[in-house]
């Protein structure tokens, strides 16, 4: 368990991270989300203690992570993949990481089988792509089994296969009662593989909700509808006095808002427009991320200007 | 395992999977050896004053040989530092006085093990080409200083480029101003005052077995001088590691 009370880190001209306060509760993946430069990663190294925080403070299973014995036993972190020496190997990279904190040295077979990185084991690192680069970070965080996993944008760079690998590999982490954080953009990917989200933006806390609920309150739901006459279904949907809100989608699909499907169902039938597509439609995570955030996102003006 | 000798097991399984590190070692004793070998099987017999010291001739490869021993501190940290991957070792040891403790007995003790080598190494080469009186004064002495220099050597330029915070800074500046820079400031005549108390310089005299003119301390004063600054660099390094931050923030 992670847990976050108050953090703040202000650099010279900014606060990274602003009186920031969350749990990571074992048992469930966490997504960790904001757009880029909200804190996300700054929050993390702040957990690790690699930065000091201005205030506040980052426990993990009820102690600051610089006064763990055998840190890696407690906490799984991959928070930069390119951080490696690129002249050792995938097996000499994980064997100083289990020395350092005394990890038997068959743990380091172990994992690298796990990430599929065996055949592997015996390359030089700087060979490495991006996606192996993740495998091996990933399997540097696995290292010392701990209850706490961390990670930073574990996706990144991996291919289709890769990414269904680590969603499935972070479901089963969490369903064996470890506590997981996970940063990514990838909204859809997140919606697949967070049970709960903590969403920040310019380091503020801005939700702190379970994945679906989340989309409940901040996507909106609306019922599309197809008739097999066009014109009367619009004139139905354009008079007023049912207190609908509809809007033409394309080529005489409407979206309609503000009414559950039987009650448009039923409107149909009595007023005699026969529909052949009528279904819900849910806001999707990322829908309901860029609502939230829309104005929490640092450097848009500069981006569009 | 307690979590220092984790530690050390760790730097030093950093070292040894890496070529780039363990190869500086061997190079630093194949260029000190190896230079002083050919030149006094070449010229030490024909080039030959009675009287003269000898020290000259046992230690002239170690000037073209500390360069690889600075290389060896330099890169026992700043590699770290070149590659980012200062983050994972803190998250691996967290406490930055330990990790930090650890690099310095690895260099400290290779060092030693290098001095040791390096040093018996010179001396046997000239033994057997231009031939060594035991009884000169001073000789064993010089034979100390010359295997502490390099764990010295070691530790100056680890504690400095923790300081630095970064490999190419640490290369760029240490090695010539360390073994060039401090060579030519020297020789100016008003700089000359200030600079024999340079690390290199005062190691260095600490082998001389005679005294030089203009030199103003002896030479086991000169050993002292070289572990003082070794002591700062190692302490500064220490306050600067301790304030790092990964972000660089």
């Amino acid at each position: 368990m992670i847990e976050i009370q108050g953090l703040t880190k202000e650099y010279d001209d900014r606060r990274a991270v602003d009186d920031l306060s969350f749990e990571v509760r074992p048992g469930v993946v966490t997504g960790f989300l904001g757009p880029n430069g909200a804190g996300k990663s700054t929050t993390m190294r702040l957990v690790l203690g690699l930065d000091r925080p201005t205030a506040g403070r980052a426990l993990v299973g009820g102690r600051p992570y610089t006064e763990l014995a055998d840190p890696l036993r407690q906490v799984g972190a991959l928070l930069d993949a390119q951080a490696l020496h690129g002249g050792r190997t995938a097996h000499g990279h994980l064997r100083w990481l289990a020395a350092s904190n005394g990890l038997p040295a068959r743990r380091v077979d172990e994992v690298l089988a796990q990430v599929g990185l065996t055949e592997a084991a015996g390359r030089r690192i700087r060979k490495f792509s991006l996606g192996m680069r993740q495998r091996l970070g990933v399997a540097a965080a696995l290292l010392g089994d701990p209850p706490v996993l961390m990670l930073d944008e574990p996706v990144n760079g991996l291919d289709p296969e890769g990414i269904r690998w680590i969603r499935t590999l972070l479901r089963e982490l969490a369903a064996e009662g470890r506590a997981v954080l996970v940063s990514s953009h990838l909204m859809t990917e997140m919606s697949l593989t967070a049970d709960h989200l903590v969403v920040i933006g310019r380091g503020r806390l801005l939700a702190d909700a379970a994945t679906s609920e989340f989309i409940d309150r901040h996507g909106r739901t609306r019922v599309r509808v197809r008739a097999v006459d066009p014109t009367k279904l619009a004139a139905l949907l354009r008079g007023t006095g049912h207190g609908l809100d509809a809007t033409e989608v394309d080529g005489g699909a409407w979206e309609v808002s503000g009414a559950e499907p039987e009650r448009i169902a039923a409107l149909a039938a009595a007023n005699g427009v026969v529909l052949y597509e009528i279904a819900v439609q849910q806001d999707s995570l990322e829908d309901a991320f860029m609502r939230m955030t829309a104005d929490s996102v640092e450097y848009r003006a500069e981006a569009t200007a | 395992m307690s979590g220092t000798a984790a530690a050390l097991r760790a730097e030093r399984v950093k070292f040894t999977t890496l070529p780039s590190q363990w190869a500086t070692p061997l190079v630093a004793l194949a260029l000190t050896v190896g230079v002083t070998a050919a030149v006094n099987a070449a010229y030490g017999t024909k080039d030959h004053t009675p009287g003269e010291d000898p020290t000259g001739g046992i230690y002239y490869g170690l000037n073209f040989g500390h360069v690889a021993v600075a290389c060896i501190g330099i890169l026992l940290i700043g590699q770290e530092f070149n590659t980012r991957m200062i983050g994972g070792s803190l998250t691996a040891v967290p406490r930055r006085g330990r990790l930090y403790g650890a690099k310095l007995a690895l260099g400290a003790g290779l060092g030693l093990l290098l001095g040791l080598a390096s040093t018996a190494g010179s001396f046997l080469t000239v033994g057997a080409t231009v031939g060594l009186d035991p009884s000169t004064p001073g000789l064993t002495r010089s034979f100390l200083a010359g295997v502490l220099y390099h764990p010295m050597l070691v530790l100056l330029c680890l504690g400095l480029t923790a300081m630095l915070g970064n490999l190419t800074a640490a290369l760029g500046l240490l090695t010539p101003m360390l073994f060039l820079g401090t060579t030519l400031l020297s020789a100016i005549p008003g700089v000359r005052e200030a600079g024999q108390f340079l690390p290199d310089r005062a190691g260095l005299y600490a082998m001389r077995t005679q005294p030089e003119p203009g030199v103003h301390y002896g030479h086991w004063t000169g050993l002292l001088i070289m572990a003082a600054w070794a002591a700062l660099a190692v302490c500064g390094g220490l306050r600067a590691l301790r304030r790092y931050e990964v972000s660089g923030g």
